[in-house]
């Protein structure tokens, strides 16, 4: 069973990866980001990995995404 | 034919990307199965004796503040760069607020957040040697707070709630903290930044004051990153 889940989440890693950066916009791409990083950090649960699960869910999820968004809101005028 | 040309160029693309994406697993594959045997005993002594030589249980953490504490001062010293060289380097001009204003629903919950969000920022330091977390997670967390208040309120009310010196100050507090714990080595007659191998007693392993300098460590790591990226991200909004 939790083979199946886990092949799964690895297509739909991929998948997200190439939206994210495949897609034209660029909103598309940032919001896109942290659903990559919060599927990694469920495959990382899986994989008993729990620091480096911490420190994706807290950089991908909320930094990085807090980072873009500021980007975006001030380059697109 | 436009069209097909179309097709054409986005199936390059797709193709490039996983042809990079083939070469990339080939050549990983090939480093990983080198040499079994001899690639190894590294990572079984650190799993075997790691508990044993630095009394942490995280034995993520034995490596990062023990082992290879020396890289963590180069990490460390990275973010001190850059968020010196972004707070030096962007003007102070006045912060442009964001098109629309929240509603109070987000300025009530961001202040039902943050002070769960504290807690756990100051839990993720102080057990990052026996729990999964440490100094660079637990830093995030803490800088995450100035960010929020940037985010929901504005700059102003950031900066009026942590002044922009003292974040100044904690951090060259966590940096300097660093190398003075890593000279405590030198003093007790062993390397800068042992811990294990100089004889502080590790404590009994599994207790919060244990593992010699690994906490302390944390605690100032755990500073300079959250000040850091506070600063950093501070520095960035004020750009026009």
């Amino acid at each position: 069973m939790i083979n199946i889940v886990f092949y799964l989440l690895l297509l739909f890693l991929i998948i997200t990866a190439f939206f994210m950066v495949f897609t034209k916009d660029l909103s598309n791409s940032v919001i896109t980001l942290p659903l990559f990083g919060a599927i990694l950090v469920i495959i990382f649960v899986i994989l008993q990995a729990p620091g480096v699960a911490l420190a994706g869910a807290i950089m991908t999820a909320g930094l990085t995404t807090a980072f873009f968004v500021i980007t975006i809101n001030k380059t697109e005028y | 034919m436009s069209r097909l040309n179309e097709v054409f160029k986005k199936l390059y693309k797709i193709g490039l990307v996983v042809t990079f994406a083939y070469f990339l697993l080939f050549l990983f594959y090939d480093i990983h199965n080198l040499d079994n045997n001899r690639k190894r005993y590294l990572s079984a002594h650190y799993i075997s004796e790691g508990v044993q030589e630095t009394g942490a249980i995280n034995l993520v953490a034995s490596v990062l503040y023990d082992y290879r504490a020396f890289d963590t001062l180069g990490e460390a010293t990275m973010i001190l760069t850059a968020a010196t060289v972004l707070a030096f380097l962007v003007p102070i001009s006045k912060a442009t607020t964001f098109g629309t204003t929240f509603k109070s629903i987000v300025k009530q919950t961001v202040k039902l957040i943050l002070p769960y969000l504290a807690v756990l920022g100051t839990y993720l330091i102080l057990f990052g040697h026996v729990s999964p977390g440490g100094g660079f997670v637990g830093g995030v967390v803490l800088s995450i707070i100035a960010i929020l208040l940037t985010i929901t309120y504005s700059v102003e009310f950031s900066e009026y709630i942590v002044k922009p010196d003292q974040k100044k100050l904690v951090e060259d507090i966590g940096a300097i903290g660093f190398v003075l714990l890593g000279l405590l080595g030198v003093f007790t007659g062993s390397n800068f930044l042992a811990n294990g191998q100089a004889y502080f007693g590790t404590g009994n392993a599994g207790e919060v004051f244990s593992a010699g300098l690994i906490p302390f460590i944390n605690v100032m790591i755990g500073l300079k990153v959250g000040a850091g990226l506070a600063i950093i991200f501070n520095s960035l909004i004020k750009e026009k």
